[in-house]
């Protein structure tokens, strides 16, 4: 109303507002100093700032406080339901944001209780934002219980490595170990969520790490050594070696500095044979343009789109957050979305076309209805699965969807607009391409390399077919997995919690972690491992600091050097032409299906979530979760 | 005299007779348990087979005939003339250094109470050559006695620098040892040595002027066992 | 006391200690010259002397062997032994044997300094889980 004055501060208010909290307090139990949310929690700040600083609560009958029995909605999420205020966030994030229906109310008044109706997991990729979201101690994490208070941490900025999304982190550290992993705010990648595997992975740091350098001994054990017997083995091999075929693998997790670095110490060995472990088709114009591997219109921008096509992937595992996104513009902007690949639920509705190739070729051809929804569409967004180019099929694949890019762009009303997007699944992908390593380990399997460098390559894709004779192996890491394995050498490096390092998500935007702990036993810094092996082997790298390390970066690609922003990729029409036409289709292809179907393929993808029982316990919780005949059969 | 009272002729043999009148001089060897007997030596302790007197756990047995240890806890080989000259000169640089430990007294709490009981009449640190200097600037060791708090680690770091080397420390008490009984308070160093490095150790709460005593002797073994010049000439 | 009986003391003293320069090495040992009677000896060689002429807390004392040369310590007393040398006991273990349970351990000296010395370990469970690579797969 015009002219309404509203007094926040005046005795009238201060006291209704007493009055609130005192009702909210008449059913919630004092039990502050065992309650995790101690310190972080809305009802305690509320009720410092506007409560009184008495209770007139007097049980004379001794009836006790209402209670209500605690909920089990699987390993990640412990619930205290006598706490509950009934505010039903994180029903509405269940059913808003994640697109999960499990979370409801049931009950009135002061017998309403939240929960599951029947008790079930709460299987959603997002569940642990609920956390964040209660404002009381209902919903905490399971894994953190009673482990630390928030005041006790120090929180370190950082950046998560599971997806190639690139969320931003905080690092809750205390003594040395990672407590906890929480969201932060990102309105152009992450909002402010984070899934489940970024936050809750973090036990898989401590588990099956590499704390000392190994050498496999002659009756093939591997020894644990000093760095300095290590590096020398290597300074020995790579002496025996023949320096064309020396390559090196980066991995899935690896960073930027640690990339540069085995690049320009390879390449100064004399070979040129570096590639990533997560293959993309070298067909036409490859990795050359830029527009061709990143999500060219962000994440940000799928809220612009009002037509998504997806092609053989599944962002709900392979990217939640993007998923997220798309499912925020389906609800609020009445975007369309067609899939094609495997049938698998995501969170919303689409329209589903399969998951043959021909369709794809169809659309492309023009004779598929959804080629002219795609003409029509005002913004139209292609993304494009990572995961559903890996296979020899992958070129062809990418050829079409880039024909299909290339007719919609021509009747589209925004020149800027890019319909082209590829949503990866590593972090360190793009980062490798924009610096020049091949995609794909076929260009290797090819050379047969003499001695091979692995960052952090623990993907299980080479076997000792694929090297020469006795090649050696040297793996770079921060876990004994598949990696650490096959290797003759390993060397214990950081994981991402551990070191300051810059990744580049599916967008292209680069990003800096920051240290949170130190790495473990003797492991180091990778990009430091390398600088010294580099010296041992006479190569040394011209940089000493982390700071030179960047600007060697940024001599490489602009990009680099503004963390935090996305580079419009340029040339995408250059880049079009160069690849369109260039293929011819061959016979039958295989479906064009991603590897991540259900939710149970979600929590262990990497060597971090590999190692961490909380990510097996959701497997295990999950497998249960489908044998309870109760729980509904759903197609996540 | 001692004889007729320690030594015991008991139980079974399990040799023969024989060996009686073979070793009938070496009747009083039992086993020695302790292998601290210098390096150099390469025959250790002597041998237990031959003893005649059946091991006993009893501390009161009859001791082996005495070995005379050597003053200098360096006894070669040497390469050298020079690294021997040299050894002796340490032995006497360490010799002039124990006995003359000049503390430097940093009383911070009650142990500073039994620090003073060591200067005193009854446990006389002056007859090891053990002087009070009030500047750490003359001082040789720096006694921690009693609780570090935040609020004196600084000074207790900068008297630390300021004390000329070779120089030592002391840790007395619990509480300068670990933090003892505030180790959990948030005003306390948990323990010296995570300000300045620590030689010598004194377990109590607090320790008995004698246990600093005791202190103070284990540290002059220490200085004993210093080889600086040595070092120096195999640089 | 007259000044024979202290002449006559100084002779004890010289003649229990081994005549002029075993007196002097004596005195160079330990810094002290007394005479006494020999209570006790124990298995590290150890003699352990009394005699009340001296006043309390000087009259029992112990002469560590010469195989310790001049690294003595008072750890090397074995702890029956210091119940007498403390004034915890009158009777020397020489006298009175302390029974021997099957549950004590033999006395050690003071193993600080050297290569048997005590160092602290941490009982806690690492923060940390190592990798331990698997054996002979191959």
């Amino acid at each position: 109303m015009k002219g309404m004055k509203v007094k926040t501060d005046s005795p009238v208010t201060r006291k209704a507002r007493e009055g609130v909290m005192e009702f909210l307090l008449v059913n919630h139990p004092l039990d502050c100093p065992i309650c995790d949310q101690g310190g972080e929690c809305d009802l305690q700040d509320q009720s410092m700032a506007f409560g009184s600083d008495r209770s007139r609560f007097t049980d004379n009958a001794f009836t006790g406080k209402r209670a209500v029995e605690d909920k089990n909605i699987g390993p990640l999420i412990k619930t205290i339901m006598t706490r509950c205020i009934h505010c039903t966030r994180c029903i509405r994030f269940a059913s808003e944001v994640a697109g999960v229906d499990d979370l409801g109310t049931s009950g009135r008044g002061s017998d309403m209780q939240v929960g599951t109706y029947v008790e079930k997991m709460f299987k959603s990729e997002l569940s642990g934002n609920v956390i964040d979201l209660c404002p009381v101690g209902a919903l905490t994490s399971k894994p953190y219980a009673f482990t630390t208070r928030p005041w006790e941490t120090r929180r370190i900025e950082s950046i998560d490595v599971m997806d190639a999304v690139g969320s931003n982190i905080v690092v809750s550290m205390r003594t040395n170990e990672v407590m906890r992993i929480l969201p932060r705010l990102n309105e152009d990648i992450n909002e402010e969520w984070i899934s489940d595997k970024s936050r809750f992975a973090y036990d898989g740091l401590k588990r099956q790490r590499l704390t000392t350098p190994f050498v496999r001994n002659n009756s093939g054990e591997l020894v644990a050594t000093d760095w300095e017997t290590a590096l020398f083995d290597i300074a020995q091999r790579v002496k025996d070696a023949n320096p064309a075929t020396i390559a090196g693998v980066a991995g899935g997790q690896a960073d930027l500095e640690a990339m540069v670095c085995l690049k320009d110490m390879i390449n100064r060995l004399g070979s040129e044979v570096l590639c990533t472990e997560e293959a993309f088709p070298m067909i036409n114009s490859g990795t050359d343009f830029r527009s061709n591997y990143v999500m060219n219109t962000t994440i940000a921008g799928i809220e612009e789109s009002d037509l998504v096509f997806l092609v053989g992937t599944n962002p709900r595992l392979e990217g939640s957050l993007v998923n997220a996104r798309i499912r925020k513009s389906w609800v609020h902007n009445e975007m369309c979305v067609v899939l094609l690949g495997a049938p698998v639920d995501l969170s919303y509705d689409y329209q589903y076309l399969g998951d043959s190739f021909s369709v794809l070729k169809e659309i492309a051809d023009g004779s598929h209805p959804i080629a002219k929804a795609l003409a029509d569409a005002d913004k139209p967004m292609i993304i494009l699965g990572s995961d559903a180019i890996q296979h020899n099929n992958g070129s062809l694949i990418l050829d079409t969807v880039k024909r299909i890019a290339k007719n919609t762009k021509k009747s589209l009303n925004h020149p800027d607009w890019k319909v082209f997007n590829v949503l990866h699944r590593n972090a360190s992908q793009v980062g490798a391409l924009d610096m020049g390593y091949k995609p794909g380990m076929d260009s290797l399997k090819c050379d047969k390399p003499s001695l091979l460098f692995l960052l952090g390559a623990d993907a299980d894709k080479l076997n000792n077919d694929d090297l020469h004779g006795n090649a050696g192996v040297i793996y770079i890491g921060s876990h004994g997995d598949a990696g650490a394995q096959m290797a003759d050498v390993v060397l214990p490096a950081a994981a991402y919690t551990e070191k300051d390092a810059m990744y580049v998500n599916t967008e292209g935007r680069a990003q800096v972690g920051r240290q949170a702990v130190s790495p473990p036993g003797m492991a180091r810094h990778d990009w430091k491992i390398i600088r010294a092996l580099s010296e041992i082997l006479g190569v040394s790298l011209p940089y000493d600091k982390l700071s030179d390390v960047r600007g060697r970066l940024a001599e490489i690609s602009p990009t680099f050097d503004r963390p935090g922003r996305v580079e419009e990729t340029g040339f995408d029409n250059v880049s079009d032409d160069v690849t369109i036409d260039k293929i011819t289709h061959t016979g039958a292809t295989a479906p064009v299906v991603p590897a991540l179907l259900k939710l149970r393929d979600f929590y262990m993808t990497d060597p971090i979530s590999r190692s961490s029982l909380t990510m097996a316990k959701c497997v295990q919780a999950y497998d249960e979760a489908e044998a309870n005949p109760y729980s509904k059969p759903e197609a996540i | 005299m001692a004889t007729n009272t320690v030594l015991r002729l008991s139980g079974t043999f399990s040799q023969p007779l024989s060996c009686l009148f073979r070793h009938q001089w070496k009747v009083t060897v039992v086993p020695v348990q302790r292998t601290f007997s210098k390096k150099t030596n390469g025959t250790g302790p002597q041998k237990t087979s031959s003893a005649l007197v059946p091991y006993r756990n009893q501390s009161t047995d009859v001791a082996p005939a005495p070995e005379k240890k050597p003053y200098s806890p360096f006894q070669g080989p040497f390469s050298s003339k020079a690294e021997y000259a040299l050894t002796r000169l340490d032995d006497l640089l360490n010799w002039g250094r124990k006995s003359s430990m000049w503390p430097m007294t940093f009383g911070l709490a009650c142990c500073a109470v039994e620090m003073m009981h060591f200067a005193g009449p009854r446990y006389d640190m002056d007859r090891f050559g053990v002087v009070f200097r009030a500047s750490p600037r003359q001082s040789d060791v720096l006694i921690v006695a009693g609780t570090l708090t935040n609020k004196m680690a600084p000074a207790l770091r900068k008297i630390y620098d300021q004390m000329p080397e070779p120089r030592w420390v002391i840790s007395m008490g619990s509480c300068a040892n670990g933090g003892g009984y505030y180790h959990y308070s948030y005003a306390v160093v948990r323990g010296c040595d995570r300000v300045v490095p620590v030689d010598i150790y004194v377990p109590g709460c607090p320790p008995t002027a004698e246990a600093l005593l005791y202190g103070v002797l284990q540290l002059q073994k220490k200085v004993k066992r210093m080889n600086t010049l040595q070092m120096w000439y195999r640089k | 006391m007259s000044l024979f009986q202290k002449i006559g003391n100084i002779g004890k003293i010289f003649r229990q200690n081994g005549g002029l320069v075993g007196s002097y090495l004596k005195l160079f040992r330990t810094d002290d010259l007394k005479w006494g009677t020999l209570v006790g000896e124990d298995k590290y060689g150890n003699k352990y002397f009394q005699n009340d002429y001296y006043f309390m807390g000087r009259n029992r004392w112990v002469e560590y062997p010469l195989s310790v040369g001049h690294d003595y310590d008072a750890s090397q007393v074995p702890p029956e032994w210091h119940r007498w040398l403390q004034y915890i006991a009158d009777e020397p273990p020489s006298q009175l044997p302390l029974p021997k349970r099957k549950w004590m351990a033999d006395h050690t000296e003071n193993l600080s300094g050297t290569e048997r010395c005590y160092v602290p370990y941490s009982t806690t469970r690492p923060k940390v889980e190592a990798w331990v690579p698997p054996k002979n797969n191959l």
